[in-house]
């Protein structure tokens, strides 16, 4: 692609709304006009995902400019190519001219596939604005959802505003949000408070960490109107301490929204009162869980506790708290300006909007990736993030964290939502989706996640504290060659007492990673225990190097083994020791006829 | 006294003054990818050489910081926009390609097409 070629790109939506409205038709009426008029180089087409906007469809967006055409028929196109692409005069009977909150990334990123199938509600600024420069954010409409609210909306008006919109918490358990609300809201206390947890744990996961830093002030606004629903004066931003950008620019945020009477008293003139403070967190992973937060926010161990009480009854400080994820804070300010009727046609029956995720692991295009739900997991791995590199096969998929499951093939055609995730085995969790390809031992990355969960398990309770611990000797046992008949039923059946006796959702969820691999790829397990195979090559105790008849006793192995387990005399066949092999395969990278056999 | 919409719509107002007094109609508009994940990338450099060009002359640039925009392999990116123009999006940018993007294409509008994502 000559890029100074290229005058126009059009992003044509490609959703299942617009095909059924002929945008099929429009794409070929569109082709023929550029072919017609010699504009087939400088003009490109893009198709995009669902753009949002189904009632209006078909949308076409001509960039530069950022024109949005809707309910483009075929018997448009032609005015549309001679006019806006041949004599740059935009057709203005076409144009929508509403200025929605989603979706802005489209004027920069519309013509890379990279963005092509997603939808940003909460990211919707991130990568676009100067997080730093509140100036920024207010251009983009920012606190007008927040003046609506004040203005036009009693706090039960947003409380029914939330409920309508279908969201549902993005921390990784999926409450619906607005009933969350109406709960804290409906108790009378003279004292509530709002929290923010961006206690962000799960390795691998970085959403929450990236929307503070490029949006801090959606965050803050979101807040704001929660503590307007629910009649709190106060609100704690509890985020760990291993992300000191993202505190840096909260801080920053927090202090240029109080310089413009956006924090304090009279909020915008009204008669409204908030603010915001920051806590940091020591980086302990179980602090995600509300009722731990709570306790250290409060200053003791951060321990969970039974609920109920629910923090919406009994929360920091003994008062009635609301607590929501960086992610669902993101989506509120939408919610009010473009309305619970419009946040509701995204996604699928039981999970509405779009949700973030954080793809890592075997992909071409590692990355933050924001889609409406029922988006299936092939169009994420493949369409959006380049599919497996190095013309590797697909194994499996990890997502939520090590709480999830891992997801083999057959589930890629699913459409992701809280429900068709569980149902998988896995869960929606906080967004994380490492993806793992043949390369990978399925048994060593369920150990992987046992050995973080039995670390921050705290301690409390026996199941999750001893059954993870044993669940982790357990692997490791199998992943040394030392496993033994009956491992696997003996993990299965701790693992279902630890899901059902833990006292919070890092016990509850703490054996999803073994028992969704034992179900998806129990064949693994049985190698390690039976035969002492790896089919991965990755346990290397399981593995042996010996050398065949190709070689030619050129020495490299020797010279290469840290350990001196390689014998063998020039120009003849050299030996490998296999007591004193270490198993490192040095040997099996430099040797160059091919000469050693891994297995 | 305003009401709160009215107040937010004059506070907007004021923003998008502020913003273009700072240049934000110059005919160049640099974003430079700042996020935890783009520094550790390299980008505060990258930064520096924007900086450092400015500093030593080179005008209508409207150089800005922006967050992480998701697409980590391709970290650091920079985006220069111009209006009328189909914003240009460097990925893997490092020192001397900022240098590159700055004689090249800012002072003479020339793409690098094999950056560009």
């Amino acid at each position: 692609m000559d890029v100074k070629e290229t005058r126009y790109k059009l992003t044509l939506c490609d959703g299942t709304a617009c095909i059924h409205n002929h945008s099929k038709a429009v794409q070929q009426a569109l082709e023929t006009e550029l072919d017609k008029h010699g504009l087939k180089d400088s003009v490109s087409i893009h198709l995009s995902g669902c753009l949002g906007m189904c009632t209006k469809g078909p949308i076409l967006i001509v960039n530069p400019g950022y024109i949005m055409y809707g309910r483009v028929q075929v018997e448009d196109v032609p005015e549309i190519v001679e006019s806006h692409l041949v004599n740059n005069k935009a057709v203005t009977r076409l144009i929508i001219t509403e200025d929605h909150l989603y979706n802005r990334f489209f004027r920069i990123f519309g013509d890379v596939d990279f963005f092509g199938k997603q939808m940003r509600i909460a990211l919707r600024n991130c990568g676009i604005i100067d997080p730093e420069n509140i100036d920024n954010y207010l251009s983009l409409r920012g606190y007008e959802a927040l003046a609506k609210a004040l203005e036009t909306m009693t706090p039960g008006q947003v409380i029914e505003e939330v409920k309508k919109s279908g969201l549902r918490g993005r921390g990784g358990a999926g409450f619906p949000t607005g009933l969350k609300w109406e709960f804290t809201a409906n108790q009378d206390s003279d004292e509530k408070y709002v929290i923010c947890n961006a206690d962000e744990g799960d390795p691998g996961a970085f959403m929450d960490r990236s929307a503070i830093e490029g949006d801090p002030h959606t965050v803050l606004e979101g807040m704001m109107i929660g503590g307007y629903a629910i009649g709190a004066g106060k609100g704690i931003i509890y985020i760990r301490a291993e992300y000191p950008l993202a505190i840096k620019r909260l801080e920053k945020a927090i202090a240029s929204a109080r310089e413009h009477g956006l924090l304090g008293e009279n909020i915008l003139g009204s008669d409204f009162a908030f603010d915001i403070e920051i806590r940091l967190g020591a980086g302990a992973f179980v602090c995600g869980e509300e009722t731990a937060l709570i306790h250290s926010i409060e200053g003791h161990r951060g321990m969970p506790r039974p609920r109920p009480p629910y923090p919406s009854v009994k929360g920091l400080f003994g008062k009635p708290t609301l607590i929501n994820n960086v992610e669902t804070w993101a989506n509120i300010p939408v919610i009010l300006l473009d309305g619970a009727d419009w946040f509701n046609t995204v996604g699928t029956e039981t999970s509405k909007g779009t949700k973030v995720f954080a793809v890592a692991g075997r992909v071409q295009n590692t990355g933050l990736v924001e889609v409406p739900m029922g988006t299936t997991l092939r169009e994420i791995i493949y369409d959006i993030c380049g599919g497996i590199p190095n013309g590797k096969r697909f194994k499996a998929v990890q997502t939520g964290g090590p709480s999830g499951g891992c997801l083999p093939e057959h589930y890629l055609d699913t459409e992701i939502d809280y429900e068709s995730l569980a149902k998988a085995g896995s869960i929606m969790g906080s967004g994380g989706m490492i993806v793992i390809d043949e390369d990978s031992c399925m048994v060593s990355l369920a150990r992987f996640f046992l050995e973080f969960t039995q670390d921050e398990s705290c301690g409390k309770c026996t199941p999750c504290r001893e059954g993870t611990k044993r669940m982790y000797e357990i692997l490791t046992r199998i992943t040394e060659g030392q496993g033994q008949p009956g491992d696997i039923e003996k993990l299965q059946r701790l693992g279902e007492m630890i899901k059902h006796s833990s006292l919070c959702g890092l016990g509850q969820s703490a054996p999803n990673p073994v028992l969704s691999t034992i179900e998806n790829f129990r064949e693994e397990y049985e190698e390690h225990i039976q035969d002492k195979k790896c089919r991965a090559g990755q346990c290397t105790a399981l593995l042996s190097y010996t050398i065949n008849d190709k070689c030619v006793g050129c020495g490299a192995c020797k010279r290469v083994c840290p350990v001196n387990a390689i014998e063998g005399v020039r120009k003849e066949k050299h030996r490998i020791l296999q007591e004193v092999c270490i198993r490192c395969g040095q040997c099996y990278e430099v040797c160059k006829f091919d000469a050693i056999t891994k297995a | 006294m305003l009401t709160p919409l009215q107040a937010i719509k004059k506070k907007r107002a004021e923003a998008v003054n502020r913003i273009v007094s700072k240049g934000y109609l110059s005919t160049k508009r640099v974003y430079v990818g700042m996020a935890t994940c783009e520094i550790a990338a390299g980008s505060k450099e990258v930064m520096d050489v924007f900086r450092q060009a400015i500093a030593n002359g080179l005008t209508d640039v409207y150089l800005s910081q922006k967050g992480c925009a998701g697409r980590c392999n391709l970290e650091p990116t920079v985006e220069v926009v111009e209006e009328g123009k189909i914003p240009v999006k460097y990925g893997r940018v490092t020192p001397q390609r900022a240098r590159d993007i700055v004689e090249r294409h800012l002072k003479k509008g020339e793409i690098i097409a094999e950056w560009v994502i």
